[in-house]
């Protein structure tokens, strides 16, 4: 039995009459302390199928697991104690009006929490921001700041399953070196389960032990990360994928920039 | 002459704990071409896109000591011609788009109403164009999108779709604010392509504001490397995998790489610059 079970999830929205069938018939198995990757077309399904184990989407087929459990249809506080998610769009998911200390610290005094002060200072230092940038509000920060922020506040209640949205496609090399480095060590040191999207190759074969590639709702293909780095894939698209990264434009093995 | 001057431009923002200045000094120029700008998180780039627009809200300001687009004092004109520039002549593509897209209009709304109230286009002429619009973006289902409001989008679709409405009025400057950063490869080569097919064929300006110094190497024709509110480095897009700058090398030392070790990366170190 594996930690995480997707069976057969199936996602439809309903929007001005039309249906929209974002996720078909996909299933994945995560580990314990695996780290499981997403990767495929825009619009293909990717951040809908982390926001199904959220209970924030319209499943209409198959079912979750998590640790051998149906999730209950109202997730509730114990479910986000385990589990929590890096949104895509950070600017959407942090509160326009809640300075980033209240950001961080809710959480904390939801789940009734001691130390608040020292892990809000403590989980900023962290995602390398400044201590003094809990005074800020969301709009005062860059769209990088806003992601760290986001990670950070996921990070808070030390959950046992982070489900990851893109996390570092707003930031540059060098922080993005420092969060993936922070989460893999935390994975390490607190045996972290991760399900992360990421369109960016490099990342995505850094972090995750198995990949699964997704096109119109639908899996393509799962890939080892041996698999990955030997270019041993079985479908056009993933190839496609593979060869269009730019990791491996600027690679030795190929010809130089332009 | 060239499109856009920019002499010595300052963005600072009145906080409670005193002055945060997120850009101090910056000068370029640019012509019909493609410049790229780079740099760490937090280094003045957006703001320093949007101050060419004159887009800083209060309490931030902008001081400069020019900057014109088109032969024109774009610093100190009045905000009502300034209005008529944006959208029109200069674009930008937002960096949070889902955020800058009205959430309670329609996509087909958003991209057909300029070109209805400013080109006067009757209603079929202007939903053909902006379905062309989508699909030139590679949105699978133009129609469906159109019905759609911005929270039914997903990341990289909501990119696109702010893409599509700055290139419908075929402006002379785009400032595109990390437009690809949620797209996947592929799709992302087919929008850089857009873009690239305006700056050749149309003349276009095109300031391409970036992180992935990889993607800016390769696209770019001349890039702006920025750290800390200032452009520490100006060098040819080709040679910015060669670049100088200890902290232009430093950022291309921390990328992960498909096959490579999976150790902690290198980080910058921070200390030194
Ligand atoms: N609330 C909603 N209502 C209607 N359709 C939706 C809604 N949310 C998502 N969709 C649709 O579901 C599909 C999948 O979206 P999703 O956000 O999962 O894609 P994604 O793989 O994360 O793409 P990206 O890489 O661009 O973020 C898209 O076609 C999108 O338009
Ligand atoms: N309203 C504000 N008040 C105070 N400081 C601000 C405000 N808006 C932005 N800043 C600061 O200005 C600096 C530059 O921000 P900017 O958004 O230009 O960064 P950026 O280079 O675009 O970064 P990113 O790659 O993370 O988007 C940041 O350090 C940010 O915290
Ligand atoms: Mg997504
Ligand atoms: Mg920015």
């Amino acid at each position: 039995m594996s930690f995480i079970e997707i069976d057969n999830l199936t996602v439809t929205f309903r929007a001005q009459g039309r249906e929209v069938r974002a996720v078909e018939g996909v299933s994945l198995s995560v580990d314990e302390r695996e780290s499981y990757g997403l990767v495929g077309e825009s619009g293909s399904g990717k951040s809908t199928i982390l926001r199904a184990i959220c209970g924030m989407a319209p499943v209409s087929g198959g079912s979750i697991r998590i640790a051998g459990k149906v999730l209950p249809a109202q997730r509730g506080r114990a479910f986000s104690a385990d589990v929590q998610m890096v949104f895509q769009d950070p600017y959407a998911s942090l509160h326009p009006r809640h300075t980033i200390d209240r950001t961080l610290s809710e959480p904390l005094a939801i789940h009734g929490m001691p130390d608040r002060d020292a892990r809000v200072v403590q989980a900023l230092v962290d995602v390398g921001l400044p201590p003094a940038f809990r005074f800020r509000y969301p709009h005062q920060l860059s769209g990088g700041q806003r992601q760290r922020v986001a990670i950070a506040r996921a990070l808070m209640l030390k959950p046992r399953i982070l489900l990851l949205d893109e996390p570092t496609s707003a930031l540059d090399a060098s922080v993005q070196a420092e969060v993936l480095n922070l989460l893999s060590r935390l994975r390490e040191e607190q045996g972290l389960t991760f399900l992360m999207v990421s369109h960016d190759l490099a990342v995505i074969d850094h972090m995750c032990d198995r990949i699964m590639v997704l096109q119109h709702g639908r899996t393509v293909e799962e890939i080892s990360r041996d698999d990955l780095a030997k270019a041993n894939m079985n479908t056009p698209y993933a190839r496609s994928l593979f060869e269009a990264s730019a990791d491996r434009m600027l690679g030795s093995t190929t010809e130089p920039a332009r | 002459m060239s499109l856009l001057e920019v002499r010595n431009l300052r963005v600072t923002f009145d906080t409670e704990t005193g002055p945060v200045q997120a850009v101090r000094g910056v000068s370029f120029s640019l012509g019909r071409e493609r410049l790229g700008i780079v740099g760490e998180s937090g280094s003045g780039k957006t703001m320093t896109g949007r101050a060419v627009l004159r887009l800083i809200r209060p309490p931030g300001r902008i001081e400069a000591e020019a900057m014109t687009f088109d032969g024109q004092d774009i610093l100190n004109m009045p905000e009502r011609e300034m209005r008529a520039l944006r959208g029109k002549r200069i674009g930008m593509v937002m960096q949070d788009p889902k955020y800058s897209l009205n959430p309670v209009m329609t996509v087909g709304r958003q991209l057909t109403e300029g070109l209805r109230l400013r080109d006067r286009l009757g209603r079929a002429d202007a939903v053909a164009k902006a379905i062309a619009a989508l699909e030139a973006v590679q949105i699978r289902d133009p129609h469906r999108v159109m019905d759609a409001y911005p929270h039914e989008l997903s990341g990289g679709m909501g990119q696109r779709v702010m893409i599509a409405m700055m290139l419908i009025p075929e402006p002379d400057l785009l400032i595109a604010d990390e437009p690809t950063s949620a797209l996947d490869v592929t799709v992302q080569a087919e929008v850089l392509s857009i873009l690239d097919g305006l700056v050749r064929d149309r003349g276009m300006g095109l300031i391409f504001i970036s992180h992935d110094l990889r993607l800016v190497a390769r696209f770019c024709d001349r890039v702006l490397v920025m750290h800390k509110g200032l452009v520490v480095e100006e060098i040819a897009a080709a040679n910015l995998l060669a670049a100088k700058h200890p902290y232009t090398q430093g950022l291309l030392n921390c990328l992960p790489r498909i096959g490579g070790p999976r150790g902690p990366l290198p980080v910058l170190d921070r200390t030194g610059v």
